[in-house]
């Protein structure tokens, strides 16, 4: 494994009181490999990304139990320098919004640069070059009459390739791209995702994709982890998961998404809101919104039960899926 | 069909360019919207989808008059309401009312949910007397699924789903004929997403509303709509019957829209062509003549750079009565499945 994060808990402390972010996370992600964590806001798929950069803003946000193992290192371990070391040149993150992540008042090309000479230590002159290389890489038209351009001279679409260009800079062997085509338009979302899953190929990185779009997911991801408050409820090859849901969360998300192929009746709707995360309901936290609940969910917090006996498609035999699924019941909802 | 309920025809909006202090002098125009024409029926929900910048929110903001358009009609039960003022206006605009699409920004946060939905019977005081108004607005919370205590509650006390259903109830109160809705359901969550949309759903078959419903979720457009037009760069290149727009395509930007939606099934990866438009919209200060969408067609040839396609049936398919045969504002119309049909039972 690439990387692996085991038991995550993360915190905040607000003035009204503790809100528990992240309960206990664990998936892993391998070379080459895209990794999916699907869920909304609220869930915790972000700051447990940003955990694991070690970009969580602390405090108010605490990491109270867990390990992140990278490359056989345990991360949280780390002194701030040598986890800087790693922070781009091993690891990259590319965010959601470019033209707030990027700096207005520094061309992109000196953004890019920048990774050059801090990381690498090159002239100014030498980083401006590979800069331009980069742009090129990621098809900007005219890289080298652009790179002196500043964000706001690009659109939506050019300024998330400079995003990816910057995290691609120093070959790193993670990428986390949290909600990286949420911002833009369908046919843009298209050209970017392409170009990112191009890059991946070609550089052999494990790609942890960060989002709320079912679509997206079902596009480009080999497993998927599926998160409510602060826990992962599902987690499957992208196959498995769309064709039979082992958790009710993730086939109701599955049922209220309307369907481009089809003209439905009423959409399935889940009932209810995400809870709060400072009164997680005990038991399951999804046990209020729950079409299946039982008493048994209301008292114990289930378990990642492996998921075996799943039905296979016919004319394959491949062996049983890696599967699990936090549900007391996820045979009945597997078998629903 | 009936008589439609709205018509929309020829509609411009030009936003000057200027230059100079003292003199100033116009120097160009930013078209965000260059020449729309549709019909809205009575009890129809029209959808129409487009990327940013194509002008369908200029549409919708003419369409309840918060912009004055440069030229074009929009005629509610036959009468221009563009040349209208005064007392003739004000009844028009009760009967076409908005939803915006943020909740978090279009609810003024030092008001209660009660003055928010109240607020409209200050302007049209003859729909709800003044004593009556509590009552009324207590009704209209329950109407939309919220629970009528909360009326002196403030907007920050409410999830992003529940704050758009106060937005929905505030666009109800005059009891209008037309809803238009800019994106209502694109800054919630899926799962709060279904619940808004079944609800707008319930409540034009109660009330009997027209939807005007603008967004750019190609699926979600699909689900909720009679009929879809498809926008870009401040036209409308192919508008028809949802299964006619979805399953049987004749303008090349529909079809590469429809391509690049990501569908929630993995097996439709192998399974569909994509087509990867090239580059990014023009600038609509500067549109490209003849069709403006030639620089990023794959079609385009030589006609396409002189002669403006017409919003017409295209001649290929005018003797046909198939679902091919709508409205489509292409030289070379063809039909083309972009859409994989569905294999899943669920």
């Amino acid at each position: 494994m690439l990387l692996e994060v085991r038991d995550l808990h993360v915190e905040f402390r607000t003035r009204d009181g503790i809100a528990r972010a992240v309960n206990g996370v664990s998936y892993g992600v391998d070379a080459g490999e895209t990794l999916a964590v699907l869920g909304e806001s609220g869930s915790g798929k972000s700051v447990t990304a940003q955990a694991i950069m070690g970009i969580l803003d602390m405090p108010p946000g605490r990491i109270t139990a867990g390990e992140i193992v990278f490359r056989g290192r345990d991360l949280l371990t780390l002194k701030e320098d040598e986890r800087r070391k790693v922070r781009g040149a091993e690891m990259a993150m590319i965010f959601q919004d470019a033209l707030s992540s990027l700096n207005p008042v520094l061309s992109v090309g000196d953004q890019l640069g920048e990774m050059f000479v801090v990381h690498r230590g090159l002239s100014r002159k030498d980083a401006r070059a590979r800069a331009v290389e980069l742009m090129d890489r990621v098809r900007i038209p005219a890289a080298r009459e652009r790179v002196r351009d500043y964000p706001h001279q690009f659109s939506g679409g050019m300024r998330q390739r400079i995003m990816i260009a910057m995290a691609m800079a120093l070959e790193p062997a993670l990428i986390i791209a949290d909600e990286p085509t949420t911002a833009l338009d369908v046919t843009v979302q298209a050209q970017v995702m392409d170009l990112l899953a191009e890059l991946q190929r070609e550089y052999h990185m494990g790609l942890i994709l960060i989002t709320h779009d079912l679509g997206v997911v079902a596009d480009v991801a080999d497993r998927i982890a599926v998160m409510y408050a602060g826990r992962i409820v599902e987690s499957a090859p992208v196959h498995d998961i769309y064709k039979a849901p082992a958790h009710p969360y993730t086939r109701g998300l599955l049922d209220s998404i309307p369907r481009l192929d089809q003209k439905g009746q009423e959409l399935y709707a889940i009932k209810g809101l995400p809870p709060n995360l400072m009164d997680i309901p005990p038991g399951c936290a999804f046990n209020p919104r729950c079409p299946m609940a039982q008493d048994v969910c209301r008292t114990d917090v289930p378990p990642l039960y492996e998921v075996t006996d799943v039905p296979r498609a016919a004319g394959t035999d491949e062996p049983p899926a890696d599967r699990t699924s936090a549900c007391h019941f996820w045979r009945e909802c597997l078998h629903d | 069909m009936t008589e439609p309920l709205l018509e929309v025809s020829g509609l411009h909006k030009h936003y000057p360019l200027t230059q100079g202090i003292v003199f100033r002098k116009q120097v160009g125009a930013v078209r965000a919207v260059d020449g729309v024409d549709f019909t809205l029926g009575r009890g129809e929900t029209l959808g129409i989808v487009g990327e940013s910048g194509c002008g369908k929110s200029t549409v919708a903001k003419m369409l309840v008059n918060l912009e004055r358009p440069t030229r074009g009609q929009i005629r509610y039960k036959g009468e221009d309401v563009t040349r209208l003022s005064g007392r003739a206006l004000k009844a028009v605009r009760r009967n076409i009312q908005m939803v915006f699409q943020d909740p978090y920004t279009s609810l003024n946060p030092r008001m209660t949910v009660g003055d928010i939905i109240g607020e409209p019977y200050e302007i049209h005081p003859e729909v709800a007397p003044k004593g009556d108004r509590r009552r009324q607005v207590q009704d209209l919370l329950d109407v939309v699924g919220l629970n009528p205590e909360y009326i002196n509650r403030y907007p920050h006390q409410f999830s992003g789903g529940q704050r758009q259903r106060i937005g929905i109830a505030r666009g109800l109160a005059l009891r209008p004929e037309v809803i238009v809705a800019d994106e209502p359901v694109s800054a919630l969550d899926v799962s709060v997403q279904a619940q808004v949309i079944n609800l707008m759903d319930r409540l034009q078959s109660e009330f009997d509303l027209s939807y005007l419903f603008i967004a750019h979720d190609l699926s979600i457009v699909r689900h909720i709509s009679d009929r879809v037009g498809v926008m870009y760069l401040g036209r409308i290149v192919e508008i028809g019957r949802d299964a006619e727009i979805y399953d049987h395509p004749t303008h090349p930007y529909t079809q590469a829209l429809l391509s690049a939606v990501p569908l929630p099934d993995p097996q439709a990866r192998e399974r569909r062509e994509r087509i990867i438009l090239t580059g990014d919209v023009p600038s609509p200060t500067n549109i490209p003549s003849g069709c403006r969408f030639r620089t990023r067609c794959w079609k385009a040839q030589e006609r396409c750079a002189q002669e403006v396609p017409a919003l017409a049936v295209p001649a290929a398919f005018r003797l046909a009565t198939g679902p091919a045969a709508h409205p489509s504002a292409c030289h070379f119309a063809e039909e083309k499945q972009v859409v994989p049909p569905e294999e899943r039972e669920s």
